[in-house]
């Protein structure tokens, strides 16, 4: 829970009480200066609702009343990590793609459309994983990499009829080459100049994909993608290969899953070797790790470049999924959206950031049934998300603490 | 420990929504989208507003045979084609027999395409895009105008009516207004209007002193705004005459809003807007009027078009006597009625025909001021 | 000519605005090293409470009779509510967070801004809010050059709040225990200065101005609506950048090459690019000074 929580729980609640009693006023009043508190109050009850229950959840455990319940809790649950141990992690990867195997046999049309999506952004999540969580760069136009990727393949499929299967490495390696470029010159800045550049390049690409429209005909976007096929083995005369379409949203998943599982073995890859440990000395201390010996230019941009190449791969699976791309896909909202993944996730650890995605997917069309308050709730849920776990759901063990990051 | 139990109960929340699925009850269900929220929150709502007034109409009436209740499950698209393609799978989930949606041509376009996987009828009431009803999506039907009908109309108005030589044409970059102005373009050099100058503004603007100061210089007779939004569009009059622009502004459908005026005021008068035509006096418009407003206040611009779309779908439904998409759309070629917005006829590709005439926003209200047939109306 | 200065001046009044929005974010920025995307929120919630406050008095006739006593009132009780309102969320969403990773504050300041924007569209609808702005419609001609009363109103206001907040800054005490505890907390606070009330007052200034900022924005453009706060936040946060994030003279000067530089794209080349080369000029700009134009080295602290 928040650290200090003793000390920051009473001026946070006045402080709460403050916030909602200055946005009383403001909600409730309409320009002719009726008031109206209808809808305010529903906003107001729910908020209280959800600060009530924090409170008394709070104050039972506090107070020992949920002893009770945590004690055998917590005991089965060291047990069940202490039983955790024993097979070895890729035992459990393999558990966990078992379960994802078997999901579209259990469930229909959305819920399908729904984890396709997670796996999607478990892609984008993962692939900025690396150069947030691993090369320690705050990157804020990472969508566009994405973008390239989409558009990639969108072109090639509807102007030349190359295959999805064909354009899936020509988009990565276009997307990385794009990197590369906006890397280049960019990767000198520090910090939040980092961000503010890559925020830039990010709206830059954005716009030209809008208003370029000799190439990606702007707006209207592109129309008629070809999903993934594949090759069947057929046995009706003889023996041949039969090319058949993926049109079946069930069969998409099993292509999404796949490509989730190549990006999770490539990044998990990656973070161990001795580029994954570069990248951690850069994220660490720039200066110390290039003292070194470590290379810190050439390898912020690999990592950059990487980040933008897994993007490209989950772009152009994107194209291929929708049938359809336009630049309203590629906003800036997206990037911070991806950026919440892996921050939330816990920054540079695998299993947090497929939650992390799993969450902030699943969360709005959880709030689907609130209707309008969806967003509301979203906006609330990540605030509280960040007060109780800052450090993200599942923070990765290898990540150091700097001493300047500790003062008061 | 404590973030292990934490993480749990993550994980369980994510689990309960797969836990719930459809409900069974004896419930028409059929589905709206638009965006909800968002910057074109106000037009989704119109259009779910509409439909919910249609269903009223409907169940008023005596309902369908067989249900006992209609139901609405109203989708958010944000405008957002991915929200789009994930709400419309949630819609083929709850199992629904139509939808009337969406709103932003890009959102309609690949939801529509989704829907018609699963054979649902799709009725937009307010996307102009060519390609909604020219894919040859079976079940894709249309009830307001196409931009490629919008045009030529505004273009002929603009020459006939106000006598137009020369125009300078500004769209606000979305696949619906981009193509209206391309539309308007080629109308214009088709019938000898001189084009002094073409830009664009983004969405999201609220600035546009640099476009309009251009405009002033370039001096054209006509100012042509096609924007996807109203709220642009009464930002962009308001500093038109504040810069003291002398042309005429002459804009698009979405002007066609109650908003547009309030937020213009002063600046609103004068401005013309092409929009398709409503009888306001038939009796079908006045039941709709009367209905609508009671509850759900000022009618909007697409509310009526999605009233209309609601009720041939429910008509046809039940006329049909079943939810059979096939049956259904018989049914549907088959109507041939006084709508509230306009005569519901759909022709072979989905659409229903476009009837633009230009208005003339006069003391706070739009007044039919031209129309193809008969000119400027006196 | 004629064409140019019109620009210029479109440029001026549009860098005004930017400049009043980014020094909230390079204020809070100097002290704490957030980048508080909320800040473009409380822009919004100004330019509602603007819009609430001046209804009312137009509504009971005041506006006619005492415009200028009523415009004051409604910029001073806007710009009270909104630095109130920003000392609340800071309180609430950023104080627990003071010792974590910025990441984690950052990403709580998105969530701050999804919250407000939200509950702003839920209460107050959809719709733009109409400003009851007649009064000051109107402007003096020279030639082809027109100068809106809004404008000269804008640019006046604008330099008057920047050169209060200078003093405030530099010449008095406040200023200076404010530039203390930007330097260094631990410092500052063994010299008895209480961060914490520092920070809340830098939250409030900040977000005071861009209330203010948020009433100019909807007497100017006629209206306001929800969303308004997120593409003027971008924008400013980008001119904070580009003059060098923390310092103030450098947020000034950021706003004003933004909003020229938009202006100018937008009236010599074209209206759909301007945002490129705004965005342009700020990758440039930091490609031969990696620190802004006015700023000075931030060490590497992790992000």
């Amino acid at each position: 829970m928040i650290h200090e929580f003793k000390k920051v729980w009473k001026p946070y609640t006045l402080g709460l009480l403050w916030v909602l009693g200055l946005l009383w006023p403001l909600l409730g009043i309409h320009p002719d200066g009726t008031l109206s508190f209808e809808r305010t109050l529903i906003v107001w009850l729910y908020l209280l609702v959800v600060s009530f229950v924090c409170l008394i959840l709070y104050l039972m455990n506090k107070s020992g009343h949920l002893e009770l319940m945590k004690n055998p809790l917590s005991a089965a649950w060291s047990k069940g990590a202490v039983a955790a141990k024993v097979p070895p992690v890729w035992g459990w990867f393999l558990v966990g793609l078992m379960l994802a195997m078997l999901f579209p046999l259990f469930t229909g049309r959305y819920h399908q459309d729904v984890a396709i999506n997670v796996l999607i952004y478990v892609c984008l999540g993962l692939g900025l994983n690396v150069v947030v969580g691993l090369a320690g760069m705050l990157d804020l136009g990472y969508i566009a990499f994405y973008g390239v990727g989409a558009y990639t393949y969108a072109l090639f499929n509807i102007h030349y009829g190359i295959p999805f299967w064909v354009c899936l490495p020509v988009s990565g390696a276009l997307a990385l080459v794009v990197a590369c470029i906006v890397g280049y010159p960019t990767l000198r800045m520090r910090g939040d100049y980092l961000a503010i550049v890559t925020l830039g390049f990010g709206e830059i690409i954005r716009i030209i994909l809008n208003n370029w429209m000799t190439l990606t005909n702007g707006p209207n976007g592109i129309m008629g993608i070809n999903r993934p096929g594949i090759f069947f083995p057929s046995f009706a005369d003889g023996f041949s290969w039969e090319h058949l379409w993926l049109k079946k949203l069930w069969l998409l998943y099993y292509v999404a899953l796949g490509l989730a599982v190549v990006t999770i073995l490539c990044v998990h890859r990656l973070n161990f070797s001795r580029v994954g440990r570069a990248w951690e000395s850069i994220r660490e201390d720039e200066t110390a790790a290039e003292l070194m010996g470590v290379n810190t230019f050439i390898y912020k941009l690999l990592a950059y470049a990487m980040g933008g190449m897994f993007a490209g791969f989950a772009g152009a699976f994107f194209a291929a999924r929708m049938k359809f791309v336009s630049p309203e896909s590629f906003t800036f909202l997206e990037s911070a959206m991806v950026l919440c993944m892996v921050v939330l996730g816990g920054m540079g650890s695998i299993p947090g950031i497929i939650l992390g995605a799993a969450a902030l997917i699943v969360l709005p069309e959880l709030f689907r049934e609130f209707e309008l308050y969806r967003m509301l709730a979203f906006g609330s849920v990540m605030v509280l998300m960040m007060l109780f776990r800052p450090e993200g759901l599942l923070p990765a063990k290898r990540l150091g603490t700097r001493s300047e990051e500790r003062e008061g | 420990m404590k973030k292990r139990v934490l993480s749990m109960m993550v994980m369980g929340l994510i689990l309960v929504p797969f836990l719930f699925g459809p409900v069974s009850a004896k419930t028409l269900r059929i589905g709206s989208m638009g965006p909800l929220t968002g910057p074109y929150a106000a037009d989704g709502n119109d259009i779910k507003n509409g439909v919910l007034a249609a269903i009223k109409v409907i169940e008023d009436e005596g309902g369908i045979p067989g249900y006992d209740t209609i139901q609405l499950f109203p989708q958010d698209t944000a405008c957002d084609p991915k929200q789009a393609v994930a709400s419309a799978n949630k819609l083929i989930n709850l199992e629904v027999v139509g939808v009337i949606g969406a709103y932003c041509s890009s959102s309609t376009i690949p939801a529509s395409a989704t829907l018609a996987e699963e054979d649902i009828i799709v009725i937009t009431p307010a996307s102009t895009h060519q390609d909604v009803t020219d894919r040859g999506l079976p079940y894709v039907f249309r009830m307001c105008g196409r931009d490629d009908a919008q045009a030529p109309a505004a273009v002929k108005f603009m020459k006939e009516a106000l006598g137009a030589k020369t125009i300078f044409i500004l769209d606000d970059k979305t696949t619906y207004s981009q193509g209206l102005a391309d539309g308007v373009a080629k109308a214009s050099e088709a019938m000898g209007i001189e084009i002094v100058g073409r830009d664009h503004v983004n969405q999201g603007d609220k600035d546009f002193s640099a476009v309009l100061t251009m405009a002033k210089t370039k001096g054209a007779d006509i100012f042509y705004m096609s924007l996807q939004n109203h709220s642009t569009g009464s930002i962009m009059a308001i500093q038109a005459r504040r810069m003291g622009l002398k042309a005429k502004i002459v804009s698009n459908d979405a002007m066609f809003h109650p908003n547009f005026m309030k937020v213009a005021k002063q600046a609103a008068e004068g401005i013309y807007v092409t929009y398709g035509y409503t009888d306001k006096t038939t009796d079908a418009y006045k039941k709709y009027e009367k209905i609508f407003t009671a509850k759900y206040g000022e009618i909007g611009a697409y509310a009526t078009y999605a009233y209309d779309g609601a009720i041939a779908l429910l008509k046809s439904i039940k006329a049909a006597g079943s939810t059979d998409p096939e049956r259904v759309k018989a049914e549907m070629m088959k109507l041939d009625y006084d709508g509230a917005s306009k005569h519901v006829k759909f022709e072979k590709n989905g659409d229903s025909g476009s009837s633009y005439i230009a208005f003339q926003v006069k003391n706070g209200d739009y007044v039919p001021y031209w129309t193809p047939a008969q000119g400027v109306l006196k | 000519m004629d064409y140019f200065i019109q620009q210029l001046i479109n440029g001026i009044t549009l860098g005004g605005i930017y400049a009043l929005i980014a020094l909230g974010y390079t204020m809070v920025y100097g002290v704490i090293q957030l980048i508080n995307f909320a800040h473009g929120e409380f822009f919004a919630a100004g330019g509602y409470v603007g819009v609430i406050l001046l209804s009312y008095f137009a509504g009971r006739g005041l506006m006619e009779t005492h415009p200028w006593i009523c415009l004051g009132m409604s910029f001073m009780l806007t710009m009270g509510y909104c630095a109130f309102l920003a000392m609340g969320v800071e309180k609430v969403a950023y104080l627990p967070l003071r010792n974590q990773s910025r990441l984690a504050a950052l990403l709580s300041a998105l969530g701050v801004s999804i919250f407000l924007s939200n509950a702003l569209m839920l209460t107050q609808g959809v719709f733009d809010k109409p400003y009851p702005g007649e009064l000051f419609n109107g402007g003096w001609e020279f030639g082809l050059v027109t100068i809106s009363y809004l404008q000269v109103m804008i640019v006046t206001m604008t330099i008057v709040l920047l050169v209060s907040l200078n003093i405030l800054v530099f010449k008095t005490k406040m200023g200076m225990a404010m530039r203390a505890t930007a330097q260094d907390k631990t410092m500052s606070a063994l010299v008895a200065i209480g961060s914490n009330r520092i920070i809340s007052l830098t939250f409030a200034i900040g977000a005071g101005l861009a209330a203010a900022a948020g009433i100019m924005v909807g007497l100017y453009y006629g209206s306001v609506r929800y969303d308004m706060g997120f593409v003027p936040g971008i924008k400013a946060f980008s001119a904070a950048v580009l003059g060098g994030i923390g310092n103030i003279t450098g947020a000034m000067l950021g706003g004003l090459i933004i909003g020229m530089v938009e202006i100018f794209g937008a009236g010599y080349i074209s209206g759909q690019y301007k945002d490129v080369f705004a965005f342009i000029i700020l990758i440039a700009v930091l490609y031969f000074k990696p620190t802004g134009i006015m700023g000075v080295n931030v060490d590497d602290t992790r992000v």
